[in-house]
């Protein structure tokens, strides 16, 4: 039963590290392959670590130190992931052509209006 | 079990080796940096289920280290990307 368990969750956390990969390599721009990478850590990682946990016990080393970076990766890399693809965004890194939406460019252009015309009366 | 471990560690390695042409051929820093995040999270793996397999209790603190220090660099990059040295 345990056995069982575990197999199938490494074959799940392995098909989805595998399917990243496969998306690093094949998406068009740096949007969609942050896309890629985020999902196949929180698919792929956290099925492998909690295999270790299952198999070694969760009151072990390897499972208790497991289950702690299982949860660290959970709260750390969607943050990581939204801070990248925001310095992406901000220094100019252009979409794939065939994207059809560009939200955030309306809400920066206005951010930017609002400090130059800080920037203006401070001069004045 | 013991030889899964192994099986595991060594295709999480060959997974960052797909990762690293990615990090190679970037054609901005952010999606080499976004490779490189994603190969370190694969490298912890790597490194906890080596702990497992050759039962060496001292790599679990390597795989601690890599995990929360990838999404520090993670951060620090993007910090830099946006606005420079401060």
């Amino acid at each position: 039963m345990k056995e069982t368990a575990v197999i199938v969750l490494v074959a799940i956390g392995l098909f989805f590290a595998l399917t990243a990969a496969v998306g690093m390599i094949r998406m068009p721009d740096v949007y969609t392959r942050i896309q890629c990478a985020s999902k196949a850590v929180t698919l792929g990682a956290v099925p492998l670590l909690i295999a270790l946990t299952i198999a070694q016990g969760p009151v072990t080393a390897y499972g208790g130190r497991s289950l702690l970076i299982a949860i660290l990766l959970l709260v750390a890399n969607p943050m990581a992931s939204h801070a990248l693809a925001r310095a992406a965004y901000k220094t100019g890194v252009p979409m794939w052509r065939g994207a059809v939406a560009d939200e955030p460019a309306e809400r920066y252009a206005a951010e930017q209006r609002a400090a130059e015309q800080d920037e203006h009366r401070d001069a004045e | 079990m013991t030889t899964l471990y192994l099986a595991v560690c060594i295709a999480e390695l060959a997974i960052s080796a797909v990762l690293l042409v990615r990090v190679a051929l970037g054609p901005s820093v952010s999606d080499r940096i976004v490779a490189l995040n994603a190969m370190s999270t694969q490298a912890t793996i790597a490194v906890l289920f080596f702990a497992a397999w050759g039962d060496r209790t001292v790599y679990l603190d390597v795989g601690l280290w890599l995990s929360s220090f990838s999404y520090l660099g993670a951060l620090v990059w993007a910090r830099y990307l946006e606005r420079g040295l401060l």
